[in-house]
């Protein structure tokens, strides 16, 4: 007998049948603190099983991730067509701190046909986490689009309210000041990846931007692939969230005097706290990037991020040699 | 190029722990039990030995083919809900009537070392690792109902609180269980209880813990939690405190986790297992040791069901 | 910043005020979330001319559901877009966002229990990080609104955000009593704030008083008063501030005053510069009054400890 640390990949154990959908929400918002934390502290505070470890790396970008939460449902699935499915299962949620700076909380599960037609005990659902097993059978195009527009307020299972508490449980932390330097929405990318065989196309993706906080997005992928496509879909909306907070702060600074030189002085925080964020794919599997190259063909996320990013700086430079000349002026009229 | 990159600290990991094929419990005993004196705890032995031949291990140990199955056997000593007398005596009482009875005590547990164990606070370790057996309309959307220090395996009955202004008032419902057959039992468990800001943790729970000590199931920040602990002496100390969670009494025992667990208990802990499992149900196991152990058995060329509760039997001895 | 509208009594003009202050701090700049908190009729939809929303929201994800937990998140309703009024519709240059986080319809009072509180923690937190500015609207009186928030706001969680209480109440004899009452009385806003964790002399510099309704006696509307008639009104006016005075409800700390206007008196609605109609209706004093207070709200220097 040997005892010893071995590490062993995710998702061998209940190897999903085709015809799966996974279901998830991730919200991501600006961490409720006014500088970015230092790891030691992410860990504190995403230290949300006790015993359970919280992974970090440093590299490319400070990403700490908690351990997986575990919550019980039964209950109706949101189906487009109204169709009554019931399901029972686990769904995971977690939380990561990136850069010390930007939260988010997911929620997500697998939805596949259970053999049988009633209830099992709970230990069976237990012994496999993040599925829901429903009951009857299903078209998971069918489950995808009811899933995608549910609205707030519905029975049916609310990944959203789990994303949610988990979001108000990392920004409510007694370890955080609660003062943050700027004001920022959070944002919310719902998600879909639905298995398909070896023969149908793969990859598919339709991103959507559905008003100022919700996103959608939903994927095809092949079987084995479909436990990843989770850190996909957070890494997705980090970038957007990304996106979407400097144009809001933009927008913001440009509302009063849109030319004054120290108008620009509110856009620091976000130079301070943001630019240096965006590292896109950071810790995807690589079987999974073509997605955001696709996703990068049709909406143009570092683009669009690289041309704020430079008119942020122009305006800053400039401003600053506004401000330098009225100092200039000012003492020479002395 | 193929290029790799890895930060340890990024990955998930787990301690793989030694593993027998079958954990035998040879009894569970209360204070008062030992105390009745060594006629008694004879009589009980005795009373053991049929069920825990030689024969009868090795078959339920399920091995394929002609491997010899490895099991290993414990006791359960009860230190934790009422003073008991000294380990000095009260051990070599125990192991002289077991072998009286031809029975052998591998490991010798305390039922305190379920609580803290090695600095582990293990009690605690599994209440946060409960997820509840959901409701039906459980969407997600509030967190499971929970009453602080208890735990079921369905509905309450609903208290008639305050409600909204203006609200119809309920009727009274019974409780139910969730999955049931038609017709419910209900059960609710009392998990802990405090008195003075002081928690004293349950029969139950404690033996619900003690069920995942001897399926290896438990990690503490991805490592072991307990490691027995071989003890080579003729003599024990006074004082239970004194001694490690769990002693290791045959120096070649099989390992102390199994991939199952057979416990052979006096009828009156049938309401108390039935707690156990109820309890079991509700554990998530980390992912990975679930796995981690699955695969281990598979290599071993046993098939092993990924629910906890399919790994433990249990014998309910005659009076 | 949360800003906190109470009144001891109804009719004085509260939601009205606060609706209009909202939309003012709005058109200065700032991101601002109206929370309509007047749990037994809530009626901010109404005022801002939000249509489907006049008496709470039928989505059945307003503040009512979210606090007892009904839903996961309440909604939000963004005025610049969704008000039926031509004046108000779009949201003007250099304004800042307007929300409205509405009731629900058919909601009433409810019981405040430990975990409402705890939502109430999250949803300020999350307004407060998204809003420059966040009015939460109360129901009038010692309500289950003002134990709430009264319990929210002691919370360790709330304690860099800083928040401010408006207390409304007309200018009569009996406002005056009943608003000195609601704060500085027996199970008022103080004895009730300290009892739930809050520090005595920070909970009463954040509570400041606005007059609303008040007769502006050297306006030229006045002048077609006979002299007994002025000089009654004068006397009456010097006995009402002599009372404000002994009931801790004088100069001192009072925030603002809000003439009375005969088109508030009739329709309560939000006093728009652009509309106009309204604007040749109503007095330019009052919209003068609100967008003064509306500074005042924001402006240190009017909060300075007493």
């Amino acid at each position: 007998m040997t005892s010893g640390t071995s590490s062993v990949h995710r998702a061998t154990t209940h190897r999903p049948d085709p015809g799966l959908v996974a279901l998830g929400e991730v919200r991501t918002g600006l961490l409720q603190h006014s500088a970015a934390i230092p790891h030691q502290l992410a860990e504190r505070i995403l230290q949300l099983v006790p015993g359970e470890r919280v992974r970090l790396s440093q590299r490319p970008i400070a990403h700490a991730l908690s351990p997986e939460l575990m919550a019980g449902v039964d209950c109706r699935l949101a189906a487009a067509s109204g169709t009554h499915i019931d399901g029972t299962g686990t769904v995971l949620t977690r939380a990561s701190i990136t850069g010390g700076t930007v939260v988010q909380a997911s929620a997500r599960a697998v939805v596949g046909p259970a053999r049988a037609d009633h209830r099992l005990p709970w230990s069976h659902y237990m012994a496999r986490p993040g599925m829901i097993e429903t009951r009857g059978k299903i078209e998971v195009d069918d489950l995808a689009a009811g899933f995608i527009g549910q609205p707030t307020s519905s029975s049916a299972l609310d990944l959203s309210a789990l994303s949610r508490r988990m979001m108000d449980v990392i920004q409510g932390s007694s370890q955080l000041d609660h003062a943050p330097r700027m004001r920022t929405k959070r944002t919310r990318l719902r998600w879909t990846a639905r298995t398909v065989t070896a023969e149908q196309p793969h990859g598919l993706v339709e991103f959507a931007i559905e008003d100022d906080v919700l996103r959608t997005l939903q994927l095809r992928t092949k079987i084995d692939r479909i436990a990843m496509v989770a850190s996909l879909c957070e890494n997705l909306a980090l970038h957007d969230w990304l996106l979407s907070t400097l144009l809001e702060l933009i927008e913001r600074e440009q509302r009063g005097a849109p030319h004054a030189p120290q108008a620009v002085l509110r856009l620091r925080p976000a130079i301070d706290s943001l630019l240096h964020l965006w590292m896109p794919a950071a810790h995807i599997d690589e079987s999974l990037h073509p997605v955001w190259e696709a996703l990068e063909r049709r909406a143009g996320f570092t683009r669009q991020w690289e041309q704020l990013r430079d008119r942020i700086r122009d305006q800053v430079t400039l401003s600053a040699v506004t401000l330098m000349s009225v100092v200039t002026e000012g003492s020479a009229s002395e | 190029m193929e290029s790799s990159f890895r930060e340890a600290t990024a990955e998930e990991r787990v301690a793989s722990v030694p593993l027998s094929h079958l954990s035998v419990e040879l009894g569970h005993l209360y204070a008062e039990d030992i105390s009745a004196g060594r006629d008694s705890l004879a009589a009980y032995f005795q009373r053991v030995a049929p069920w825990a031949a030689e024969a009868r291990l090795t078959a339920l140990a399920r091995v394929s083919g002609q491997r010899r199955p490895r099991v290993s056997t414990c006791f359960l000593v009860d230190d934790y809900f009422a003073r008991l007398g000294s380990p000095a005596t009260i051990i070599p009482d125990l192991l002289e009537t077991a072998a009286d009875s031809g029975l052998h005590i591998d490991y010798l547990a305390r039922e305190s070392g379920c609580v803290d164990a090695d600095q582990v606070p293990l009690a605690q370790l599994v209440e946060g690792h409960l997820v509840p057996d959901p409701a039906p309309n459980s969407t997600g959307l509030r967190p499971a109902v929970s009453e602080a220090g208890w735990l079921c395996n369905g509905q309450r009955s609903p208290v008639n609180g305050p409600s909204e202004a203006m609200r119809p008032v309920l009727p009274w419902a019974p409780a139910v269980e969730n999955g049931r057959r038609r017709h419910s039992i209900f059960l609710d468990i009392e998990l802990w209880d405090q008195t003075d800001g002081r928690r004293t943790w349950s029969c139950p729970f404690l033996a619900a813990v003690w069920q995942l000590l001897r399926l290896g199931l438990l990690r503490y920040q991805g490592r072991d939690v307990v490691v027995p602990k071989a003890w080579d002496h003729d003599t024990y100390p006074q004082e239970w405190d004194d001694l490690p969670a769990i002693l290791q009494l045959s120096p070649r025992a099989a390992p102390f986790s199994a991939y199952r667990t057979f416990s052979i208990l006096d009828g009156r802990f049938l309401p108390v297992e039935h707690a156990v499992r109820t309890i079991l149900a509700q554990v998530a196991v980390e992912p990975l040791v679930l796995e981690q152990i699955v695969e281990r058995s598979n290599g071993e060329g046993m098939r092993l069901a990924p629910e906890i509760s399919s790994r433990i039997a249990y014998l309910f001895l005659p009076e | 910043m949360i800003i906190l509208s109470t009144s001891d009594k109804g009719g004085t003009g509260r939601s009205v005020t606060s609706c209009n202050l909202a939309y003012r701090r709005a058109l200065q700049g700032s991101d601002v979330a109206y929370l309509d908190f007047d749990f037994g009729s809530p009626t901010a939809g109404a005022i801002l001319s939000v249509s489907g929303a006049e008496r709470g929201t039928t989505s059945g994800a307003g503040l009512h559901h979210y606090l007892q937990d009904r839903v996961a998140e309440p909604e939000q309703i963004d005025v610049w877009s969704a008000s039926e009024r031509e004046g108000l519709r779009g949201r003007p240059m250099g304004a800042g966002r307007l929300v409205l986080v509405p009731g629900d319809q058919g909601g009433g009072e409810f019981p405040v229990g430990t975990e409402m509180v705890d939502r109430c923690i999250q949803l300020f937190l999350s307004m407060e990080a998204e809003f420059e500015l966040v009015l939460v609207d109360l129901s009038a009186g010692r309500s289950q609104a003002a134990d709430l928030i009264l319990s929210a706001t002691a919370a360790r969680q709330l304690q860099a955000i800083t928040v401010r209480w408006l207390v409304f109440h007309r200018w009569t004899r009996q406002h005056i009593i009943a608003a000195s009452g609601l704060v500085f009385g027996e199970r008022g806003l103080i004895e009730a704030g300290t009892e739930r964790g809050h520090d005595r002399a920070d909970l009463e510099n954040s509570i400041r008083f606005v007059r609303t309704a008040v007769l502006d006696l050297s306006s030229p509307e006045m002048a077609g008063l006979r002299p007994p008639q002025a000089a009654w009104l004068q006397s009456c006016n010097r006995e009402l501030q002599e009372l404000a005075t002994k009931t801790k409800l004088g100069r001192t700390t009072m925030l603002g005053s809000i003439p009375l206007d005969p088109v508030l008196q009739w329709r309560e609605q939000l006093i728009s510069d652009n509309d106009v109609v309204f604007s040749q209706i109503a007095n330019p004093q009052t919209s003068q009054a609100y967008e003064d207070l509306a500074k005042r709200l924001v402006h240190d220097e009017a909060w300075m400890s007493l």
